[in-house]
C-alpha cells in the first residue's frame, strides 16, 4: 500500500491534486481512493511457490470460490498471492506452532495437527502426488482438466477417495481455508484485493466504532471499508 | 582640532575601559534574600522536593544517563546547549561549590568562575526563590545526590552568542528584579503557594510566556499582561494560560489540579513537553499545591463569558452532522477521521473523560504551530504512569497509514471542525515534521 520512497506514483499524485483542492475549500469526495494496480498475478513471482505449484494453487481457488458467480471471484482477488505469503511466512513454517513429537498422523482427526510436517511442506508434498493421481484418473494433471472435471477430483480429494497418506491429511481443508482467508483477510496480506469481497458482503472494514448507528433501524450503512493500512473503497 | 582629537582620544579610552569592564569586572552576585538562622536545617524531603517542583532532572540527566550527570542537548536557535553535571562529583560536577556559588548559579545565572550560564538554565525563574528553598536545594544536591564523574561536552554556540559576557546586558533586561518571592497583598496563602510555584520552581513562563525582542521571557509574574499567554517552543505552542478559551479557565480547579498531576483529566490530556513535565515533575508535588497552582492560574486569567450556558444545552454541531451522516460523498478529511479517529474520539469531538482527550475546544489541536497536532497524528502520544493513574494510555501513530495529503486534509478538517477555527495545515507542513522526526 505504501508508495515506493521518492518516486512519483499516480496515487500519490491523485491524493495530492484531491486533498489540495479539499485544503482549497472545494470538497472533494473522499470515497475513491486510486493506487497503482499491483502485478498480473501471470507475472506475480511467488516468494516460496514452486512454478508447478503456483500453477495448481491458481487453479484449485479458481474452483473453490469461481469468478462467474455473483460476487468477486478468487482470482480477482488475489488469493494465490496470500496463500504464496502465508507459506513463505511463520504459517508456512509453522513457527510459533508446538511441533515437538510424538507424532500420531493416523490419529483422530478430532486430535488436531497430527502430522509433522509444516502447512509448506504438506502442500509441496500433496500437489504432486494430486497431480499425479489427476493424470491417472483424469489423463491430465489438475491445472489442465476442465473446470467440470476440475470440481470432480477436489471433490475426490476432499472425501480422500485417492487415500493420500495421513501425514499430508490436512491437505485439501488447509487449502480451502486458506482460500476463504486470502478472500476475507485485510488486503495487507495480500489477498481480498481491493476490498472486493468486504464490499461484496457489506463489512466495513477496520473503521473501529459505528456507535451512532446503533439506534438507526434499517438504514444502509453509506460507507465503503477501509482497511488496516487506511485503503478506502 | 587638536583638542577636539583630544577628547576624542579621551572617549576611545574610556569606552575601552568600560568594554573591559564589561567583560572582565566580576558580576555582583546576589546574596541571601532572607537570613536564616546559623542552625537552619531544611526539613527531610524539602531539597528532594524542590528539585522535583523546578524539574532539574529533566534538563540536566542524559537519555539513559546517570541522574543529575548532565550532558543532554538542549537543541537552542543559536545552537546545541550541553546540559552540566550538577552531581556533587569535585572535578567534574558541582562538589567545589559553595552555597553562594549554588544561590548565585539560579539567582544571577553566573558559574562561580564567573562565566554566564545560557539562559537555557531558567534563572529568570529560579531567582524568586526562598533562601528557605535555595539552602534545601543545595543541601539536597551536597548530600542526597551521587557523585558521578561526568564530564559533558562544551556549549560552543555560533557568534555572537559564544561571547558570554554578552548575557551580562542581557540579564539587567530579565533577571534583576530583587530576588526571592514578595506573596501578593489581599490574596490567600492558597494563591500565594500557586504564585510561588508558578513564577519560581515550576518556570511555568519558560515555555507558556512568550519572549521579547531580546528572548527574555515577557513577563516573569502576573502583573504582566503577556504573562503565561502562550508561547513557543523548539517550533511548538505552548498553550496560553489565561485567555478565556484556555484550560485553566474553561476547566474547574479540580481538573487543572487532576491535568497537572496525572496528565490527564476530563477534558484533555497532556503531550510532548507537557507530558515530560508531569511524568518528571508535577506528578510528585502534593495535591494541595497542584491545587494551589490551579486556584492561582484561574485567578490570574479571564473565565469564559458563557461557561454555564454552554454547559447548560447539549448542542449538536454542523460537524457532529456530517460524521453522523457518513454520507459516501464526505470530503477527504472528515472521512478520515471516522475511518481513523472517531472511534475513540467519538463523532462529536468529545472523546472520553480521563481517556480519550476532547478535541473540540483542544488547544493542541487549535495551536497557532500546528507542528504539536501533527506530530501526534504520525506518532502518537502516551500518557505517562503517575501514583494516581498509573495506566499508561497510548494512542497510536499514523504515519505508515496516511499519506502527507491526507494528514494535511485530517489536521485541517480537526482545526476546523466543531467549534474550533484554526487556520489550515499544507501537506508541507506535514512532510517537514515527518521528516524531523527521522533525522
Amino acid at each position: 500500500m505504501r508508495d515506493i520512497p521518492g518516486l512519483p506514483s499516480r496515487r500519490g499524485f491523485l491524493k495530492a491534486s484531491a486533498a489540495t483542492a479539499a485544503i482549497a475549500g472545494i470538497a472533494v469526495p473522499a470515497k475513491a481512493e486510486q493506487k497503482p494496480e499491483p502485478v498480473a498475478l501471470t507475472e506475480y513471482k511467488p516468494d516460496c511457490l514452486k512454478p508447478s505449484e503456483w500453477v495448481f494453487v491458481m487453479a484449485a481457488v479458481a474452483r473453490l470460490i469461481p469468478s462467474d458467480g455473483d460476487g468477486p471471484g478468487a482470482i480477482e482477488t488475489r488469493v494465490p498471492v496470500f496463500i504464496d505469503k502465508q507459506l513463505a511466512g511463520d504459517y508456512g513454517k509453522a513457527s510459533d506452532w508446538y511441533m515437538v513429537g510424538p507424532y500420531q498422523p493416523a490419529a483422530s482427526p478430532l486430535r488436531g495437527w497430527q502430522t509433522p510436517l509444516s502447512p509448506l511442506e504438506i502442500y509441496q508434498q500433496a500437489i504432486p502426488l494430486f497431480d499425479d493421481w489427476c493424470k491417472t484418473t483424469h489423463g491430465k494433471i489438475f491445472a489442465e482438466l476442465d473446470a467440470e472435471t476440475q470440481d470432480k477430483a477436489l471433490t475426490s480429494l476432499q472425501k480422500d477417495e485417492m487415500k493420500i497418506k495421513p501425514e499430508l491429511r490436512e491437505f485439501f481443508g488447509i487449502l480451502l481455508a486458506n482460500t476463504k482467508e486470502g478472500y476475507f483477510s485485510d488486503p495487507m496480506y495480500g489477498g481480498n484485493h481491493g476490498m472486493a469481497a468486504w464490499k461484496y458482503i457489506g463489512f466495513p472494514g477496520a473503521r473501529g466504532s459505528y456507535k451512532e448507528w446503533v439506534g438507526k433501524h434499517n438504514v444502509k450503512y453509506p460507507l465503503g471499508p477501509v482497511s488496516i493500512s487506511g485503503e478506502r473503497g | 582640532m587638536k583638542k577636539l582629537i583630544r577628547v576624542l582620544g579621551v572617549l576611545v579610552v574610556l569606552g575601552i575601559i568600560a568594554l573591559l569592564a564589561f567583560i572582565f569586572v566580576p558580576v555582583q552576585r546576589t546574596g541571601p534574600v532572607t537570613q536564616l538562622a546559623a542552625d537552619f536545617k531544611p526539613a527531610k524531603g524539602q531539597g528532594e522536593y524542590v528539585m522535583r517542583a523546578g524539574d532539574c532532572m529533566a534538563c540536566h540527566t542524559n537519555e539513559g544517563g546517570k541522574p543529575f550527570a548532565g550532558g543532554r542537548a538542549i537543541q537552542s536557535p543559536m545552537g546545541t546547549i550541553w546540559t552540566t553535571n550538577i552531581t556533587p562529583d569535585k572535578e567534574t560536577g558541582i562538589g567545589n561549590w559553595s552555597l553562594d556559588d549554588f544561590r548565585a548559579a539560579l539567582y544571577d545565572g553566573v558559574a562561580p568562575n564567573g562565566t554566564h550560564l545560557y539562559p537555557a538554565m531558567p534563572y529568570e525563574n529560579y531567582r524568586k526563590l526562598t533562601e528557605e528553598d535555595v539552602v534545601a536545594l543545595y543541601d539536597y544536591f551536597m548530600h542526597e545526590v551521587q557523585p558521578v564523574s561526568n564530564k559533558v561536552e562544551e556549549t560552543k554556540l555560533s557568534f555572537p552568542f559564544n561571547m558570554r559576557f554578552g548575557l551580562r546586558a542581557w540579564n539587567w533586561l530579565a533577571a534583576s528584579y530583587q530576588a526571592g518571592f514578595k506573596p501578593e497583598e489581599g490574596q490567600d496563602e492558597q494563591f500565594n503557594r500557586g504564585k510561588y510555584l508558578v513564577e519560581g520552581a515550576a518556570h511555568c513562563a519558560a515555555c507558556h510566556s512568550p519572549r521579547t525582542l531580546f528572548m527574555s521571557q515577557d513577563g516573569i509574574d502576573s502583573s504582566s499582561k503577556a504573562f503565561l499567554t502562550g508561547g513557543e517552543i523548539d517550533g511548538y505552542t505552548a498553550p496560553d494560560l489565561r485567555g478565556p478559551e484556555s484550560g485553566p479557565q474553561k476547566w474547574t480547579t479540580e481538573q487543572t489540579a487532576a491535568y497537572l498531576a496525572t496528565a490527564r483529566n476530563a477534558h484533555s490530556s497532556a503531550t510532548g513537553e507537557m507530558m515530560l513535565v508531569v511524568r518528571d515533575s508535577l506528578q510528585y508535588l502534593t495535591h494541595e499545591d497542584n491545587m494551589a497552582i490551579a486556584t492561582y492560574l484561574k485567578k490570574i486569567g479571564t473565565a469564559p463569558a458563557d461557561a454555564s450556558a454552554a454547559a447548560a444545552k447539549p448542542e449538536v454541531t454542523e460537524t457532529e452532522k456530517l460524521l453522523t451522516d457518513a454520507k459516501a460523498d464526505m470530503p477527504l478529511g472528515p472521512r478520515l477521521y471516522l475511518d481513523n479517529c472517531a472511534a475513540c474520539h467519538i463523532v462529536n469531538g468529545k472523546g472520553a473523560g480521563e481517556t480519550f482527550p476532547e478535541l473540540d475546544g483542544n488547544s493542541l489541536v487549535t495551536a497557532k504551530s500546528p507542528k504539536g497536532l501533527i506530530s501526534v497524528i504520525l506518532h502518537g502520544a502516551e500518557l505517562p504512569s503517575t501514583a494516581d493513574r498509573p495506566m499508561k494510555l497510548r494512542m497510536q501513530g499514523y504515519d505508515q497509514r496516511l499519506s502527507d495529503e491526507e494528514v494535511a486534509a485530517l489536521a485541517t478538517f480537526l482545526r476546523q471542525g466543531w467549534h474550533n477555527k484554526a487556520p489550515s495545515v499544507s501537506a508541507a507542513q506535514v512532510k517537514a515534521v515527518r521528516e524531523a522526526a527521522t533525522h
